[in-house]
């Protein structure tokens, strides 16, 4: 096989995951809340910034400063919940309703990110040794593959507290139906306040995630994080955990594998013709069951 | 079923608030040399307006309602500049490439809700990508075009007033002929509006191309007022966000919702532009948040519940 393809296909699988965990927090505020997270990449950047700020002031190394920054932001989740979802669910449409309100704080978020942390690119001044690993031909920064086992493991452990846990149990019962969950003992507003903490505090991660293996990050780009987030979860279908991690995968895989024969605008050019083609024939995603409203 | 008489006054209103904007639009190039600012309101009332035909009057939320105005905005410059088409009639083409560019995107329309908006925005991307990819001779490349040649300011003013009329009777059309009502049987139960014979497909395009056209002509008639097109300004979704924002605070499904909430929004937008730059997007984006929280409905439509027997005067 082609190196520069295998190249391709690695990065693919690597970026594919980074993806998945983005859809996959997405997906778990969505399915829960039916809110659409339009703020999501914001909270990413913000995280990238807590990883950045944590190693300035503080002088810990981003992961030891991963688990704060997923309880700062799982906090902050907890109570963003009671100021701005919950009075979402009296809304006509909840759904539109949850969106506009979440653009709203995506553009706030990021205009105080441009006020307090300026609009300079940042990047981590952390280097792990060796710096790369070479497999046959195929070259992976130790951040990238770090960053990939620490992924898998979060999902795994998302995976064991969804299916294994009575919280999960109880998290996904309510994805399925929200209003019977109630009749059964399920605090509700509870359950959500923390799926939201959750969703959240991934973001925070995956911001510490991004920190270490992108080259640099700005306030400008939360942007760019929410719309690949929006095609991940569109793409494996809303609402959808295991969707979330295939959809984020083929979508890496598409990216990276273009990006080996064409430029990065052709590459990205397909990664939305992907979603569009993918959601003209199966409208509600590959993993959707049923039309959302 | 309302009676004649109220369906009589709703319209006299109206009326009254296009005699109102005709007026006062057409007068203002006599009373100042600074058209800026009146010629910004036309532009977000026209946007807002355009908006609120498809998700007020249709019930979409198009996130990548920029795509029409970014690609409106590049049909008048290529045709203005590449293919030396006289301005009127590069307007005209960034037009027809609007309802063009709605008619590819039409099989969208078969999506519902959320899935519907994040296509629609990843549909606006794709645009932006597109005309970053065609030949740099053709669209000026990453430097954008210049269209300094056809400089004339008060041209192109009425040029957005023109816009802003044909907006004023698209509008009139949509929502108070038999098109209006069947729009709104579908918004609020397709499936019943389909049973009593409601072509559910036909009168959603219609809809849908005016949604299109019209952020096609304004992004024109800015390029040629600005004189100058590049993607980072035509495509920015801050056009977008501006429009639904507009929109929703004037209330959406209401014709009048988008004009008041455009002309109370966009006035306090530039006194906080002036004189806090940064502070106008975390502004913009805390007035969304409050908005969508206390007035979800819009100033109209809170007005409509609290006054719920002058309701059927609004227009």
């Amino acid at each position: 096989m082609n190196e520069l393809l295998l190249q391709g296909l690695v990065n693919g699988i690597i970026l594919g995951t980074i993806y998945a965990l983005i859809g996959l927090s997405l997906n778990v505020i969505f399915g829960v809340l039916r809110v659409v997270n339009f703020a999501h990449g914001e909270f990413i950047i913000l995280g990238a910034y807590g990883a950045y700020f944590a190693q300035k002031l503080l002088g810990l190394s981003p992961f030891l400063a991963m688990p704060l920054i997923f309880l700062a932001f799982a906090a902050m989740g907890y109570g963003l919940y009671f100021v701005l979802i919950k009075r979402l669910a009296k809304s006509d449409d909840p759904e539109h309703a949850s969106l506009l309100v979440m653009f709203g704080v995506a553009i706030a978020l990021g205009a105080l990110m441009l006020i307090f942390f300026e609009a300079d690119s940042r990047s981590l001044s952390y280097t792990l040794d060796p710096p790369f690993f070479m497999f046959g031909s195929v070259i992976v920064p130790t951040a990238k593959l770090v960053a990939l086992g620490i992924i898998v493991v979060i999902t795994a452990v998302l995976a064991f507290f969804l299916y294994r846990t009575l919280p999960g149990k109880a998290l996904r019962a309510i994805i399925m139906n929200r209003d019977a969950v109630q009749i059964v003992g399920v605090n509700l507003e509870r359950m959500s306040a923390l799926t939201f903490g959750l969703g959240l505090g991934l973001a925070g991660i995956t911001g510490v995630l991004v920190a270490l293996i992108f080259p640099a990050f700005s306030p400008f780009i939360g942007q760019d994080y929410t719309l690949i987030g929006f095609i991940v979860i569109v793409l494996g279908g809303l609402g959808h955990p295991v969707g979330a991690v295939v959809g984020g995968i083929i979508f890496g895989l598409t990216e990276q594998t273009a990006l080996v024969y064409t430029s990065g605008t052709t590459a990205t050019l397909l990664g939305f013709l992907l979603l569009i083609g993918v959601i003209l024939v199966r409208p509600t995603g590959l993993f959707g069951r049923e039309a959302l409203k | 079923m309302e009676n004649a008489r109220d369906s009589r006054v709703r319209v006299m209103v109206w009326a009254g608030v296009v005699a109102a904007l005709t007026l006062g639009f057409a007068i203002v190039p006599f009373l100042t040399d600074n058209l800026s600012f009146m010629f910004y309101m036309m532009l977000w009332i026209i946007m807002a307006s355009a908006f609120n035909f498809v998700a007020g009057l249709a019930g979409y939320m198009p996130f990548g309602y920029v795509a029409f105005y970014g690609v409106g905005a590049y049909a008048t410059g290529i045709l203005y500049k590449t293919l030396e088409f006289p301005i009127p009639l590069a307007l005209i083409g960034a037009g027809l490439t609007g309802a063009t560019v709605g008619l590819l995107l039409a099989p969208t329309l078969r999506l519902r809700g959320v899935y519907f908006g994040i296509v629609s925005l990843a549909l606006a991307m794709a645009a932006k990508l597109t005309i970053s990819l065609m030949p740099a001779d053709l669209t000026g490349g990453s430097l954008g075009l210049i269209l300094s040649s056809a400089n004339d300011p008060l041209a192109a003013y009425y040029a957005m007033f023109v816009v802003l009329l044909l907006l004023l009777a698209t509008a009139t059309w949509l929502s108070m002929s038999r098109t209006g009502t069947a729009l709104r049987a579908i918004r609020d139960d397709q499936e019943a509006a389909a049973v009593v014979g409601v072509n559910v497909v036909s009168t959603r395009m219609k809809a849908w191309i005016s949604a299109a056209v019209f952020p096609a002509l304004v992004g024109g008639v800015e390029a040629w007022y600005t004189n100058a097109i590049d993607l980072e300004s035509s495509f920015n979704l801050l056009i977008t966000a501006k429009s639904i924002v507009y929109a929703m605070a004037g209330g959406l499904g209401y014709l009048v919702g988008p004009i008041l909430g455009s002309g109370l929004l966009y006035g306090v937008d530039q006194l906080i532009w002036r004189q806090f730059p940064t502070l106008n997007l975390l502004l913009l984006g805390v007035i969304i948040v409050l908005l969508m929280l206390m007035l979800p409905r819009g100033i109209v439509g809170a007005f409509a519940q609290r006054f719920s027997k002058l309701r059927k005067y609004i227009p």
